[in-house]
């Protein structure tokens, strides 16, 4: 079977399911042969990962620049180096984590940026959770606006750790793997975070 | 609730705070991926993108050599065929009765 001609940039959407979690390659052969064909210069098998894990690309991007604009941009920065870098990627490693790793670096960069210049981008009276909450369309309800809120009033680190934590569902050496953190160091950030988070959400959960 | 308990709950319900693109959005970043993928440079036009540069001032300095060395052959040739001039001519100078001779 040519398997270049079947996992054409066209047909590729035919055969992904639409959101991707962590899962090894072997649970998913399509995924592995497309690795290997990319590796062997098959720029159009690259779709079928694109396509696989572009949502929670995005998403991951967005938990932490909260900016939809920003986090497109950023989720195609990830998977073009991530195609410029596949030499370098292990055969037989799960493609997510890996394209994970990268966003959340290209991410954790654009905060470092905004830090620096903070004061020239967002306002006193304007946080911007809040300006950037139209982004957001599953932000239904009193308890999803309650948990975005508490969550974001968290300082930075502790902020991402949570969010990807609890909203992204990544174990803790998955986080300390894409934020080049310390095992212990997002348990500690988790732990600090988790205190401030029972305070503010106690209402809700008691 | 204990604080695991609450961690567990709250990790139970923050799910729905995942940014959710829509398709539209999807397909739209994914042509774009695929657009700066196919336009990625290959071995031989990166290859050929610095040795083109490469070769053309090597090409420029070869030539300015050649020129250079023709220049200087030319110059040597000159000067020979003047000093075997001299030798085959030597000029005589007559001064108060007495013969001069110049010869090289």
């Amino acid at each position: 079977m040519n398997f270049a001609a079947t996992m054409s940039w066209g047909r590729a959407f035919e055969l992904v399911p639409h959101e991707a979690t962590t899962s090894h390659p072997s649970d998913d052969p399509i995924e592995r042969r497309a690795i290997e064909a990319v590796k062997n210069g098959d720029a159009g098998s690259y779709e079928y990962l694109v396509s696989k894990y572009m949502k929670r690309v995005v998403s991951i991007a967005w938990g932490i620049v909260r900016n939809a604009a920003d986090a497109e941009d950023l989720a195609q920065e990830a998977f073009v180096r991530a195609f410029q870098t596949i030499d370098r990627f292990k055969s037989g490693e799960p493609f997510g984590p890996w394209v994970f790793r990268i966003v959340t670096n290209l991410s954790l960069d654009v905060m470092k940026h905004r830090t620096r210049f903070r004061h020239e981008e967002i306002g006193e009276d304007e946080p911007a959770a809040r300006r950037d909450r139209a982004d957001l369309p599953a932000m239904s309800g009193e308890l999803a606006r309650r948990i975005d809120d508490a969550i974001q009033s968290l300082p930075e680190m502790q902020r991402i750790v949570a969010r990807l934590y609890l909203v992204e569902q990544f174990e803790h050496s998955e986080i300390a793997a894409m934020t080049g953190l310390s095992a212990g160091t997002v348990r500690s950030h988790l732990s600090l975070a988790r205190g401030k988070l029972r305070e503010k959400l106690a209402d809700l959960y008691e | 609730m204990n604080d695991d308990r609450f961690l567990e709950r709250l990790r139970d319900d923050a799910p729905r705070l995942r940014y959710q693109p829509d398709d539209v959005l999807l397909t739209r970043l994914t042509a774009r991926v695929r657009e700066r993928v196919a336009s990625q440079p290959t071995v031989e036009s990166f290859l050929a993108r610095w040795f083109r540069p490469l070769a053309a001032s090597l090409v420029a300095l070869a030539l300015a050599a050649t020129v250079g060395v023709q220049w200087y052959e030319r110059a040597q040739q000159q000067s020979t065929t003047l000093e075997a001039a001299m030798s085959a001519d030597p000029i005589e100078v007559s001064v108060d009765g007495n013969t001069y001779t110049l010869s090289h």
